[in-house]
């Protein structure tokens, strides 16, 4: 091990290295993807378009992956000032104004890439997939490009109502027949855009391979509530891009997850820590992660800070779906799984009957949603409220106190952003944490006479 | 018993300085007070119910103070206002809430409504972010579970001739204020931007044939009035997110223009089409607020699956009923006001300027945070836009 190894606080696992260089090669097959005049998608990550979009031949570009990686490269300034200067309001999740200003750019250039642009930038696409699902930003932005590209937008549909409404008779299985439709409507749109038959038997592989490729990351992280954790949050920003941002190529990606699986398991087996000081505070990341400022975690991790979990881009449940044999249904049931589900498949018989018998009542903070403080066995919620982004930023305060509610677990609340460096103050960060640690330490107390584990 | 002392004006006026006090007193007469959030929650159906649609409103004036432990200052300043008057209490008085998908924040405020306020009914309605059948035919089984809802809470089956007894009696609402908009379009308008709001927040307050008396006094009133606005240099539309307490127009109109025509939430946004009177109601309704509201919340195209874009027609598409506006109200500004992080109405600035100055059209930007002191530096860019436009 060299010197600078031992100096890192954080334990990096070696098999991430490749998952997330695997985004690097991504852009790569996008842009060789024009070169030879195949067209490219740009789409939204979660909104099911990526598979069709494979099965048709399209290569898939994610925006919003391209504005974290602005974000973290330093190149994302330019592009959120002509945003502004086009007009947009600088509230606008940031990495809509990323693709609005770098779209702009490319349009004053007849659509080459602005000069600089980090992995060579995404190009023109044919095609916008927007999406319901997660925010307003994901069609509304893409809705907002007409304005410079005359590119068709697709807008895939997510229902949206997982309380006590999700659980009335017939209310999720007609929301999952709605989103069969739908995407088989898309489906229909692909072909006559491209003038290309779908290849559905390409669809179903890839939909089973994807499903088995998450089956692999979720238990990775189900392996994360060893104590101390093995896999430290960078981790697992680092390596969820290959899972989010689909590839065409979901085997390899498999295998490496694979790769990981085992590492992870390893230092479970052998009480390895993610972070190289002793374990003193578990800790889950509560919202999306300053991408520009990572090496914010680091400083913490010196002080035994474990960020042993995180509540977003997590994968969907494993679920068996045996019996069912149209690969549009497969995804819809894989993706989309109702909140009953959900609850009889994370708690006993008994307490999912009550669970839900409450929720029928008057809906309440969901205890599935609080279920990784008691599983991971949380010390402190790391929360990061967001200038550009509502929907991450929206619920935080309300998770916050049910937690400290529930099990008497505190939170710190550090305001940043996505992509604007600007807006985080790691100095300022470092000296709440620090006082932050007492607020654990009482805390610790307090669950000690209330009877918790830990 | 009512205690209703004046008429017209004069009512609305007392209305909005108590808002609750009505649906109040009809609660002490055995009435069922139902509170909603926006536009989409289907006022119908309560009717139907024979409960008071109460639309519930923030308060800009009123500092807040509770409501920062469960919504983070990023967030739609109405939206926390609202929170925190539940959170004081305010709208105790609601036997129930129905909260809908209007936006994301939306979304996420109706759950932290209903575990932090817990009106003894809530429902939330989600709604598509697409106008296409299928979205329309998913729409219409959403507000079948809402039906479904109320009626075993209530108690009461909702018939089908009902329903359509209840969308008559909002048709009429709906024309109504149409009739009260058309008292805005000679020079000067007989009824100001201001004043227009506050009728509207009154009915908003009120069951709905109630409303509808209230409107008829007021178009006789404001008909035959000698004391209304004066005439001035411009005539502004007003375009944007939520408004719902007259000081912003109020500001605007204290300088050389009136404010002859909206499209904002409690002002033309949700009157200026009716519900068709379909075999099965719902189907009307499932239309009616799902397509013909023109809210930026949702996705709306030309044509379902264009091969396309082309920007100009697109604009058209989705603007073109502000150009009528245009036309008919004899607009020469238009105003764009948003609250601080509207995403849904911010997204749509660039291209709504696009289409105004496409009709030669000048228009400006301002945002707020929903606070009168907000308005002081508005004055100055509001006065610089007036003069540019003269």
């Amino acid at each position: 091990m060299s010197t600078e190894e031992k100096k890192r606080s954080i334990n990096r696992l070696k098999s991430m290295y490749p998952l997330r260089a695997l985004m690097d090669k991504n852009y790569k097959a996008a842009q060789d993807a024009k070169k030879e005049g195949k067209p490219v998608a740009w789409c939204m990550q979660e909104s099911y378009a990526s598979p069709f979009l494979n099965a048709i031949d399209l290569d898939s570009v994610y925006p919003e992956n391209y504005g974290t990686l602005c974000a973290a490269t330093g190149a994302a300034t330019p592009f959120l000032e002509r945003s502004e200067a086009e007009g947009f309001p600088s509230h606008l999740c940031g990495y809509a104004q990323n693709c609005l200003g770098y779209t702009a750019q490319m349009a004053d250039l007849d659509w080459e890439i602005p000069p600089g642009s980090p992995q060579g930038g995404i190009p023109k696409p044919v095609i916008l997939v927007g999406s319901g699902m997660g925010c307003d930003a994901r069609f509304k932005w893409f809705q907002a490009l007409g304005r410079y590209m005359d590119v068709p937008l697709w807008v895939i549909e997510f229902p949206t109502a997982f309380g006590k409404e999700n659980l009335m008779e017939g209310a999720h299985e007609r929301s999952i027949q709605f989103l069969i439709k739908e995407l088989k409507g898309f489906a229909a749109f692909l072909e006559k855009l491209t003038g290309r038959k779908m290849d559905w038997a390409k669809l179903r592989e890839d939909v089973d391979n994807t499903m088995s490729m998450d089956a692999v990351w979720w238990e990775i992280n189900e392996l994360r509530v060893a104590r101390p954790g093995p896999m430290h949050s960078r981790d697992f920003w680092s390596s969820m891009s290959a899972s989010l941002f689909r590839t065409t190529d979901p085997e390899g990606v498999t295998e490496l997850y694979r790769s990981m699986l085992e590492e992870v398991k390893h230092r479970v087996k052998n009480k390895i820590s993610a972070i190289n000081v002793e374990e003193k505070y578990r800790m889950t990341f509560i919202g999306l992660p300053p991408w520009h400022a990572l090496k914010f975690f680091d400083q913490l991790a010196e002080r035994g800070w474990n960020f042993v979990t995180e509540w977003a881009y997590h994968p969907p449940r494993p679920i068996d779906l045996t019996g069912i044999e149209d690969p549009v249904e497969r995804l819809v049931r894989y993706r989309h799984q109702g909140t009953g589900h959900l609850i009889d498949v994370s708690f006993s018989p008994e307490e999912a009957a009550k669970i839900k018998k409450e929720m029928g009542q008057q809906d309440s903070m969901s205890q599935l949603v609080l279920k990784p403080i008691l599983d991971f066995k949380i010390d402190g919620g790391f929360l990061h409220p967001l200038l550009t982004c509502r929907t991450a930023t929206a619920s935080l305060n309300l998770l916050g106190e049910s937690m400290i509610k529930k099990f008497h677990v505190p939170f710190i609340s550090i305001e940043g952003d996505i992509v604007d460096t600007r807006l985080f103050d790691p100095v300022d960060a470092l000296r709440k944490a620090e006082a932050f640690e007492e607020t654990m330490d009482h805390y610790k107390e307090i669950r000690k006479e209330a009877g918790l584990e830990w | 018993m009512e205690t209703q002392t004046t008429q017209g004006l004069a009512r609305v006026k007392e209305i909005c300085q108590d808002r609750p006090r009505r649906a109040m007193e009809l609660r002490d007469q055995g009435k069922k007070v139902m509170g909603y959030l926006c536009i989409y929650p289907v006022v119908e159906i309560m009717t139907a119910l024979d409960l008071v649609p109460y639309r519930i409103f923030g308060d800009m004036r009123e500092t807040v103070t509770k409501a920062d432990k469960y919504l983070p200052s990023v967030v739609c300043p109405f939206l926390r206002s609202l929170l925190d008057l539940g959170l004081k209490g305010k709208y105790d008085f609601l036997d129930g809430v129905t909260f809908a998908h209007t936006c994301d924040v939306g979304a996420q405020f109706a759950g932290n409504w209903k575990i932090n306020i817990r009106t003894p009914f809530s429902h939330f309605v989600d709604i598509p972010h697409t106008t296409h059948e299928g979205a329309r035919d998913y729409h219409k089984g959403l507000l079948m579970d809402y039906k479904k809802a109320m009626e075993s809470y209530f108690g009461i089956t909702i018939s089908s001739e009902r329903l359509k007894k209840a969308i008559e009696m909002h048709n009429q609402q709906r024309s109504l204020v149409r009739d009260l908009y058309d008292l805005k379009k000679p020079d000067p308008p007989l009824i100001s931007g201001a004043e227009t709001l506050q009728v509207l927040v009154a009915i908003m307050s009120l069951p709905v044939e109630e409303g509808n008396t209230l409107l008829m006094a007021v178009i006789e009133e404001v008909k035959d009035r000698k004391d209304g606005p004066v005439k001035k240099s411009s005539r502004l539309l007003v375009w944007g997110s939520i408004i719902d307490d007259p000081a912003l127009l109020e500001m605007i109109e204290s300088f050389d223009a009136n404010v002859v025509m909206d499209d904002t939430c409690v002002g033309s946004r949700a009157f200026f089409t009716d519900v068709a009177l379909t075999e099965d109601p719902l189907d009307g309704l499932a239309d009616h607020y799902l397509v013909d509201i023109k809210c930026p919340r949702t996705y709306q195209e030309s044509a379902h699956g264009e091969m396309k874009i082309d920007y100009m027609a697109d604009l058209r598409n989705r603007f073109d009923y502000l150009g009528d506006y245009v036309r008919d109200y004899k607009v020469d500004g238009v105003i764009l006001q948003a609250l601080r992080y509207c995403d849904a109405h911010g997204y749509e600035v660039p291209g709504i300027k696009d289409y105004l100055e496409s009709l030669g059209l000048q228009s400006i930007y301002i945002e707020h945070n929903y606070t009168e002191a907000a308005f002081g530096p508005l004055r100055t860019r509001v006065q610089g836009f007036l003069e540019i436009i003269d």
